[in-house]
């Protein structure tokens, strides 16, 4: 298809005798947010790692924007901004200094990072503590600055890996908020949480994973009229 | 190239945040030079207070005070026989030189005179050097007295006054220890003599080996804070990273290095602005050598324990073989190993130009061998480095 933004087949990634990704195939379309839903070690992460050139896959092919993950690395990641499930900030630092570090890291000048990370913490909220050390922050807000950061450099396509977890609503929201609006702006994202409500409320379509594969992949609403009630729906259910 | 140095300086201004980090960095240096001054500070290697209980009071006793005075290292401290008794019964002085009541006066008649050391025991080695000292000064005066008697014999009855054969007297023997008739020379072996010289060399040689610890840790922890894989998904590149913290390393072991020599300059005057530049030189060839086998460490190394260990083993290693505490014989089997010591090269690149005012050039073999193991080590450390485990 055309519009086909991110191409994934057969991906597979083993460590030692576990395989993490077993055969895993998908497509995201330009300015679509899809989901990956699944519990932990269902392989989500060990996906977004290989889409996002960290990790290299056993075997199988990704191509994002028209680029080979494993051929050409370097473009891949300069159409591609990352918000890892693990806080990663330099806590030492204002917010500001990490954003506009990781914005001299996305190729960004000095002024032009400057400026687009004050936009960045200005979306999140955050504009009034921009100088405040990261480790002053509390855990919502670094939650939003590992975000904003990802955004750094104007990505084409996000990653969002569990985002959300262990954050206050407001927070949250807050976060959701930010994602239906950047898709409205034409911004792609792969999110992945292992919450059904959250892939629902912003997903146009999601897979769902477990044991390294996709088990079930469609739309929110199709999903749900497979599995019935999503509040008790178990893997059994869409296996 | 610009990322490796925005990462340099990202690194940087984490250590500026780091207080503990800072302090550790940039106050021990100078309060090593401190230490080093109270030390070192002085040409004079000996000093010591002479506890003098003066019953006289004339001016032969003020003249022989005020000698003992003027001896480099020494200083009077005028006490009471009580005081000086009670001391020296709770030891809280070893030795005290009594000059009795009457001694200007028995000189003045051309009698002999006679000073006294009350000492604990042997009077302690301080004590013994002292009253050795005390005994010279009072012998150059007892030969005045000598000379002066002597001629005063030799001439009496030739209707010379006694002032005039004082004066002449006096102005031979002033002219004498001038030019005396044997004169002892100092012939000192290995350039300078002052001990700092010798000390700074070494002290600069294990603040530069910290350098190795800071650099197994940068990516250990850049990998610990989560950072590092946020890293690998931006535009750079993992020769960008490595380069980029190679060069923070090189630059935090240099402020540290530039610090100490600075302060050295400026307290013991002891660089030509030649020499300085030439220290400044190795210390950049040394840190970036050091750095390169901490970037190895920090390329083996999955966690910041394992990083830490490596590093300090490494650097002990280094610091005892390369002759950083004690001299080490050449032809001996020390010396052998120590050839696989970075210190045993940048001790002597220092040695040969702060203790010995040689150049750069005569340092160039050492320069050579740091800067290989810098560029070796560099490669090394970047071939067998992976940011995660089955990854590029």
């Amino acid at each position: 298809m055309a519009d086909e933004f991110v191409i994934v087949k057969d991906l597979v990634k083993s460590f030692k005798d576990f395989k993490a990704v077993d055969g895993v195939s998908f497509s995201i379309f330009k300015g679509e947010v899809f989901g990956l839903l699944g519990p932990n070690g269902a392989g989500k992460t060990t996906t977004i790692r290989m889409l996002s050139t960290v990790l290299e896959a056993d075997s199988g092919d990704i191509t994002i924007g028209g680029h080979s993950v494993k051929k050409d690395a370097a473009a891949v990641r300069s159409i591609i901004g990352v918000c890892p499930q693990e806080l990663a900030l330099y806590d030492d630092l204002s917010a500001l200094d990490n954003m506009v570090f990781f914005g001299h890291m996305a190729g960004m000048d000095s002024k032009t990072a400057y400026t687009q990370a004050m936009k960045n913490l200005e979306l999140m909220g955050l504009e009034d503590r921009a100088k405040g050390k990261i480790s002053k922050y509390s855990g919502g807000m670094k939650r939003r600055i590992n975000l904003a950061i990802a955004l750094m450099g104007n990505p084409q396509l996000l990653f969002l890996d569990e985002p959300t977890v262990g954050i206050d609503p407001q927070s949250r929201n807050n976060i959701f908020e930010n994602i239906q609006s950047l898709q409205k702006q034409g911004l792609t994202v792969l999110y992945t949480t292992h919450y059904m409500e959250e892939a629902d409320k912003l997903c146009q379509r999601i897979a769902i994973m477990d044991g390294g594969k996709i088990i079930a992949m469609d739309t929110p609403h199709n999903l749900k009229k497979q599995i019935g009630n999503p509040d008790k729906v178990t893997l059994e259910d869409v296996s | 190239m610009k990322r490796a140095l925005f990462i340099t300086l990202n690194e940087v201004k984490l250590y500026l945040q780091d207080k503990g980090d800072l302090a550790f960095g940039l106050l021990l240096p100078i309060l090593t030079l401190a230490l080093m001054f109270g030390a070192f500070g002085s040409d004079t290697l000996f000093k010591s207070t002479a506890n003098i209980v003066n019953e006289d009071n004339g001016a032969y006793s003020q003249q022989l005070i005020q000698k003992i005075n003027d001896v480099d290292g020494i200083s009077v401290s005028l006490i009471s026989a009580d005081d000086a008794n009670a001391k020296l019964d709770k030891s809280d002085i070893l030795i005290a030189l009594f000059i009795p009541s009457g001694f200007s006066d028995n000189l003045t008649a051309g009698q002999p005179a006679q000073l006294t050391f009350k000492q604990r025991g042997n009077g302690g080695q301080e004590g013994q050097i002292l009253a050795s000292i005390i005994r010279g000064v009072a012998g150059d005066i007892n030969q005045q007295f000598t000379v002066l008697n002597g001629v005063k014999t030799a001439l009496a009855g030739k209707g010379i006054a006694d002032s005039n054969i004082q004066i002449v007297v006096q102005s031979v023997l002033a002219e004498q220890s001038q030019q005396p008739a044997i004169d002892v020379k100092e012939e000192i072996t290995g350039g300078s003599s002052q001990f700092i010289n010798q000390y700074l060399p070494g002290i600069i040689t294990m603040y530069v080996l910290f350098s190795l610890s800071l650099s197994a840790m940068t990516i250990v922890e850049e990998r610990r804070r989560g950072t590092l894989e946020r890293l690998l998904t931006t535009r750079l590149s993992i020769n960008e990273l490595f380069f980029g913290k190679y060069l923070a390393t090189i630059a935090r072991g240099f402020i540290q290095t530039l610090i100490l020599l600075l302060l050295s300059y400026a307290v013991f005057q002891m660089f030509t602005p030649l020499s300085f530049l030439a220290c400044l030189v190795v210390s950049i060839v040394f840190t970036a050598a050091a750095a390169a086998i901490g970037m190895i460490i920090a390329s083996v190394s999955r966690t910041q324990s394992a990083a830490n260990w490596i590093a300090i083993v490494v650097t002990m290693f280094m610091v005892m073989i390369g002759g950083t505490f004690f001299a080490v014989s050449e032809g001996s089997a020390l010396a052998t190993i120590g050839k696989f010591s970075l210190n045993t090269y940048a001790n002597k690149a220092y040695g040969v130009i702060i203790a010995q005012n040689g150049s750069l050039g005569d340092a160039w073999p050492q320069l050579a061998v740091m800067a290989g193991v810098a560029v070796v080590g560099l490669i090394i450390s970047r071939l067998i480095f992976r940011a995660v485990p089955g990854s590029k």
